[in-house]
């Protein structure tokens, strides 16, 4: 009799095992499939619970606010200021994570891929227990290591962690021009997790530790689902009318010539051209 | 006695499905993880290097020509790609920077730093549908096959539409019709006795075209623990300028200067200030 209990305990405890380990496989991570895009009404700056420009309040050094005024005055006489995207050079991190068009996030055990579709980002965030490169190319986005936590002790992981190093520059926080050091030590912090009451909606807490700022600054990002997404390409090249040439930035006007920016701007110099200028 | 061996096989079955879910889930389709690179050149027929033989109609054969005689007189031709814009398909598929290809069940996703090149083939038994905008990349549908019948998928096949243009196959300009009817279709699947050759093998159909065109295309896989994805930026250092329908370039100390022999400067009627 006791050893037929014993045999019933150790199947159950097998058949119990079985699925366990199923379980885990298959459902440790989130779901986070699908489409995520900015809430309705949420703007393109950084800190979206305030406006674009210096109520950002954000905590820069003496010396970044008066490069951040520079920026604001400079894009009041008509120039992009302190925000090099213009030319289509990528956000980069930060910045990346203000999704100005939706972005797609695969997870699996190894990396988590976040595709966002503003300038064709792709972010690998991995999870494979890699240490950090000894050396690897700066680049706009970073290299990204993170881990999964379990905060809650469900079994499932519901945190993902993140740490992104080895930026390049230029950066802004956001189109203002809201600047980043030009020493690109940069560090971002991430805490990224769906909301507890909503599960169509992904926080992402985001600390960035800048030498431009006194301090790390960490705003709060939302993101809403749409299950049933329709992605749209978006090619920041095409019909780009913004010229860069040297250290100097023109536009084409809707009839195809070259056109200033700021009052009074002079034409480019054509010192290498032969023929009669116009 | 009879009550436990009736456990034991019930339980015997219950693993074997459960196994059978987690086998279903996660092996049925290959392991295409890793770096793929491309062999050989990017260069869409990689035997005909000038394309004598390309199956073009005799209208685009023309254009064709007068693109390579821009080309050679410094122009771009038709390869619309200087200024940074897609290569799209199916010259995304000539993979000029390193590949990731990501499976799940319902996406494969082709992971291209270059340009814009990263395309999701939508493998979730959707049908096609007219209420799709035309990009450079297209609306890809696929289904993966088991051609050998081991239980496991072994082959993509995949079909784009829904392309827009300006286009080319690759950098000689070797030009698509600009009515952007092209429709591509591919198989993509494992070498059988080598796991890290993949091919790719993409029919056209296109209006330039006299018939179907097939090309494979084969990428190597590099097996490295932790790859390092290098982030390519065409937009960045680009030093191609387009104003209206000419281009120039900006020379190493920053100026404008021509990219063809004789060629006028831009006009500059909008400025206000003296020309140098």
């Amino acid at each position: 009799m006791l050893l037929q209990r014993s045999l019933i305990a150790s199947v159950l405890a097998a058949l119990i095992g079985v699925a366990t380990a199923a379980a885990a496989d298959d459902s440790k991570y989130p779901e986070w499939r699908g489409q995520w895009r900015r809430p309705p009404g949420v703007g393109i700056q950084w800190d979206p619970t305030k406006p674009l420009g210096p109520a950002q309040q954000a905590p820069l050094t003496p010396e970044y606010q008066k490069v951040f005024e520079a920026s604001i005055a400079d894009q009041r006489a008509g120039g992009q200021g302190g925000d090099p995207t213009f030319t289509c050079i990528p956000p980069g991190m930060p910045r990346a994570m203000t999704v100005v068009f939706p972005m797609d996030i695969i997870i699996l055990p190894e990396a988590t891929y976040i595709i966002i579709e503003y300038s064709n980002q792709v972010r690998r965030i991995y999870t494979d227990g890699r240490d950090w490169p000894k050396e690897a190319e700066p680049s706009f986005l970073g290299y990204s290591i993170g881990k999964w936590v379990d905060e809650d002790g469900d079994g499932k992981y519901d945190v993902l962690e993140v740490e992104t190093r080895g930026m390049k520059g230029p950066r802004s926080f956001d189109a203002s021009g809201l600047p980043v050091h030009t020493d690109n030590a940069t560090v971002v912090k991430e805490r990224i997790y769906l909301d507890k009451a909503n599960r169509d909606l992904l926080i992402d807490n985001v600390t960035t530790i800048d030498n431009a700022l006194t301090r790390p600054w960490t705003v709060t990002k939302k993101y809403v689902r749409d299950r049933n997404p329709i992605w749209f390409e978006y090619n920041c090249t095409e019909n780009n009318r913004h010229v860069q040439i040297g250290k100097d930035n023109y536009y084409v006007s809707a009839d195809g010539f070259l056109m200033p920016v700021r009052k009074d701007q002079a034409p480019p110099d054509l010192k290498y051209f032969k023929q009669g200028q116009n | 006695m009879r009550g436990l061996l009736g456990l034991a096989a019930v339980a015997a079955m219950l693993a074997m499905a459960t196994v059978d879910a987690n086998a279903d889930d996660a092996s049925k389709y290959p392991d295409l993880k890793g770096v793929w690179n491309r062999v050989g050149a990017p260069r869409w027929d990689q035997q005909d290097r000038t394309y004598k033989n390309a199956p073009l109609t005799p209208e685009y054969r023309a254009i064709y020509e007068a693109n390579v005689k821009d080309q050679e007189a410094g122009g771009q031709g038709t390869d619309p790609t200087y200024t940074c814009l897609s290569p799209g398909m199916p010259r995304i598929m000539n993979v000029y920077e390193p590949m990731e290809i990501v499976v799940t069940p319902d996406t494969t996703h082709i992971l291209i730093e270059h340009i814009h090149d990263s395309r999701r083939i939508h493998t979730d038994g959707r049908p096609w549908t007219d209420n799709v905008e035309p990009s450079f990349r297209g609306y890809t549908i696929g289904q993966w096959e088991d051609t050998d019948g081991d239980g496991r998928y072994d082959t993509l096949i995949a079909e784009t539409r829904f392309l827009k243009g300006p286009r080319s196959y690759d950098s000689t300009g070797l030009p698509f019709h600009v009515d952007n009817k092209t429709v591509i279709r591919e198989k993509i699947y494992l070498d059988k006795s080598n796991p890290d050759l993949l091919y790719d093998e993409i029919t056209v159909i296109d209006n330039a075209l006299t018939r179907p065109w097939t090309v494979t295309r084969k990428y190597q896989r590099e097996r490295t623990r932790f790859p390092i994805w290098r982030e390519s930026l065409c937009a960045e250092n680009n030093t191609h300028v387009a104003i209206g329908k000419d281009d120039y370039m900006v020379s190493a100390d920053g100026l404008l200067m021509p990219t063809r022999k004789d060629q006028q400067p831009p006009d500059l009627r909008y400025f206000n200030q003296a020309r140098k």
